[in-house]
């Protein structure tokens, strides 16, 4: 079809053209007010979600590494010493418990602690500090031969100030920070069940044991800290 | 993590809700019959304690639920040719063949139900079974098989989907119990996001091995020692918690840190051993050819629920892929595991509830025995019985009818038929039907834990 412009709708084009050709409205800027505060309140920089449980396979690398970096079938048999399973059965009693993994039985790794995994820590824990206790708090053992308790031989007598610098030394291997950053009151606390328990195996009616007072009572401050739950979560 | 706040209503009590509201407007139908499957009957399960036996191998259903003691079709009937009948109580000769005999039938006077001589001692409770028959299994691999029967779903690759019942019940009804699920070499898993952790079935290969963890040395702490240190631990993951914006795990280990004093008791570890159980009750025949040590998960789980330790006790009585000339003992088998049951029935018979005065653990406690699948009705070249895609299962529970079998199978070659309208069709009951049946018995909705299933409520008291 051919369109045709006839001269009235020409003139309309031509005006409307002439209608639209302003120059630009310039519009000046204007100094923005900041937004008056209703409230000041400090940032929320809390973790957003809750603690959760070291892989089983973490902890048990840091088990053996606590144990002077052997491989586990060595520290089963270092565990278990001369006594069979006073202290330590072998590991495949533990590993369902601890948490790993079972693929055979399609059950998955555990995210959360239970009654049974606690039980599993206490007695592993005894394991390693028992063992480390007799081995560290002898005369005979140099320091740098110490597995954990790398530190002069403490007095007989439960002494707080030189009880401090010790369990801080432990602090850090086991929770890795010092004792000064925890919670206040956590090193006097350790030092109410240190100093109760060497009491107690001092006692001479209680029944003997193999260790020491002060190894029970560092072994009883090592257990505390291996079964802590700063040890076990991230 | 599961939130604690009482104030909300819960997805169960909105859908009671939902499903009384839909009732008030809709004509029944479909849409009533899924809100029936969701509803809720009522939180009916909170004393009550749960036995799940596998008869690990595949049992043959024509020695005890199924009997079939003629030649027809490709039925070749158990044997004085291939079974060894000496040791099977129950076993009377029927003339088959000249010297070949079969079994009678037995069928307890006044009873429906009519079984094998693999029934064995059980047979003497034939008024509380509820004996489910012509299960289609669908299947004839022993893992997926397993899990079917457990899970009510097929393997996908070798994954399950669905929680074994063992965890749902746990995780609906036994999370306030020590040990909300102990599973003994039973075939359990745990799937599903919804599942509380606490409901993670305690996988145990034999009940002796918990007791190395719960046992301690004399030798090198007193008695106080490592309660003193528990104390102080537990105060210690409460001021955490105390700290935290998120403190349920940390308030969860302070509560476990107070429960290991009680865990560690001798009681408990008496529990969790095998020679102390055995010594408890020695009514059960350890020596019993075949899986007569097996009977001390029995006694395991009669000393557990005893306790109220427990919910759910799940073991596996095995030996029954009889492919070659081991058929020979499968009846004997099958007495073997139905007399350890009979025994753990006499012991819940006599045995107070721990909870509910003046009544009998055997009131409330229900136990379901199902395998993967049963024995084809052929005997093969080495005298064995291979897999077959049949199945049959036991429910003894006072939530389900007893002296009753449901379902069946053909004459010919021991196949389920179908035997009931289900939603969808005319079909053989399937593991998926009876495992909701059995959660529904409990006020559980059966589709928060299998996907498929539907509810018979013929199997069903009241």
């Amino acid at each position: 079809m051919t369109t045709r412009l006839t001269a009235g709708s020409a003139t309309a084009l031509a005006l409307a053209l002439s209608a639209c050709h302003r120059p630009p409205i310039a519009i000046a800027p204007t100094t923005v007010q900041p937004l008056l505060a209703t409230a000041v309140i400090p940032q929320d920089t809390t973790p957003k979600e809750d603690v959760r449980l070291l892989a089983a396979e973490v902890y048990l690398r840091t088990y053996l590494q606590l144990f002077g970096g052997i491989p586990p079938v060595e520290a089963q048999q270092r565990a278990r010493g001369n006594e069979g399973t006073a202290l330590f059965d072998n590991w495949n009693d533990y590993l369902a418990a601890l948490g790993f993994p079972d693929y055979r039985n399609d059950l998955p790794r555990s995210t959360q602690t239970n009654g049974l995994m606690m039980a599993t820590f206490d007695r592993l824990g005894m394991a390693l500090c028992a063992r480390a206790a007799e081995h560290d708090l002898r005369d005979a053992t140099p320091l740098p031969q110490r597995l954990l308790f790398a530190f002069a031989n403490p007095p007989a007598t439960p002494d707080r100030v030189a009880f401090a610098p010790a369990f801080d030394l432990l602090h850090r291997t086991f929770l890795g920070y010092p004792a000064r950053l925890a919670p206040a009151g956590r090193t006097d606390a350790f030092f109410d069940v240190y100093r109760d328990i060497v009491a107690r195996h001092a006692d001479g009616k209680a029944p003997r044991t193999r260790l020491t007072p002060v190894q029970a009572g560092w072994m009883a401050v090592c257990l505390g800290l291996v079964r802590h739950p700063e040890f076990h979560t991230y | 993590m599961k939130s604690n706040n009482a104030a909300l209503p819960s997805r169960r009590d909105l859908l009671r809700q939902g499903a009384a509201g839909a009732a008030a407007l809709l004509p029944g139908g479909l849409a009533l019959r899924a809100l029936a499957d969701e509803q809720s009957f009522g939180d009916a399960g909170k004393d009550e304690f749960f036995i799940f036996i596998h008869a690990a191998g595949g049992w043959d259903v024509t020695l005890w639920a199924d009997p079939r003691n003629t030649r027809a079709g490709l039925v070749e009937p158990a044997s004085t040719a291939n079974t060894e009948t000496g040791g099977v109580r129950l076993w009377k000769d029927e003339t088959m063949d000249g010297d070949i005999h079969s079994f009678k039938l037995l069928q307890p006077s006044g009873s429906n139900l009519v079984f094998g001589p693999g029934i064995g001692g059980l047979l003497d409770f034939h008024d509380r079974l509820c004996v489910i028959n012509g299960l289609a299994m669908n299947t004839v691999s022993h893992p997926d098989g397993i899990t079917f029967s457990v899970t009510g779903r097929h393997l996908q690759g070798s994954r399950s989907l669905q929680p074994s019942i063992n965890t749902a019940m746990a995780n609906e009804l036994g999370l306030a119990q020590t040990f909300p699920s102990v599973s003994l070499q039973f075939p359990s898993s745990y799937c599903g996001d919804h599942l509380d952790r606490r409901a993670v079935p305690l996988m145990i290969d034999r009940v002796g091995n918990i007791a190395g963890v719960l046992s301690r040395a004399p030798q090198y702490a007193l008695d106080g020692d490592a309660m003193a240190v528990t104390a102080l631990l537990s105060q210690e993951a409460t001021a955490l918690a105390s700290r935290s914006a998120y403190g349920d795990v940390l308030r969860g280990m302070a509560l476990q840190y107070r429960s290991l004093p009680g865990m560690l008791s001798p009681q408990m570890q008496n529990l969790f051993n095998d020679a102390k159980l055995r010594a408890a009750h020695p009514e059960f025949k350890y020596q019993a050819r075949g899986m007569g040590p097996s009977a001390v998960n029995a006694a395991f789980a009669l000393e557990a629920m005893k306790r109220n330790l427990v919910r759910c006790v799940s073991f596996a009585l095995g030996g029954f892929d009889t492919h070659a000339g081991n058929y020979r003992q499968q009846a004997q088998l099958q007495q073997t595991m139905f007399d350890i049951v009979a025994t753990l029935l006499r012991g819940l018979d006599t045995t107070p509830h721990p909870t509910k005065a003046g009544a009998k653990l055997s009131e409330h406690t229900h136990i379901l025995i199902m395998s993967e699948f049963c024995r084809t009705p052929q005997i093969n070249l080495g005298g064995g019985r291979d897999h077959y895609p049949n199945n049959s299962a036991l429910v003894i529970s006072p939530r389900f009818r007893g002296n009753r079998t449901f379902g069946r199978t053909d004459p010919d070659q021991v196949l389920p038929l179908a035997t009931r309208k289900f939603s969808d069709e005319q079909r053989a009951i399937t593991p998926p039907d009876l495992l909701a049946t059995f959660v529904s018995a409990f006020g559980i909705a059966p589709r928060k834990y299998f996907r498929e299933g539907e509810v018979v409520p013929e199997l069903l008291t009241g």
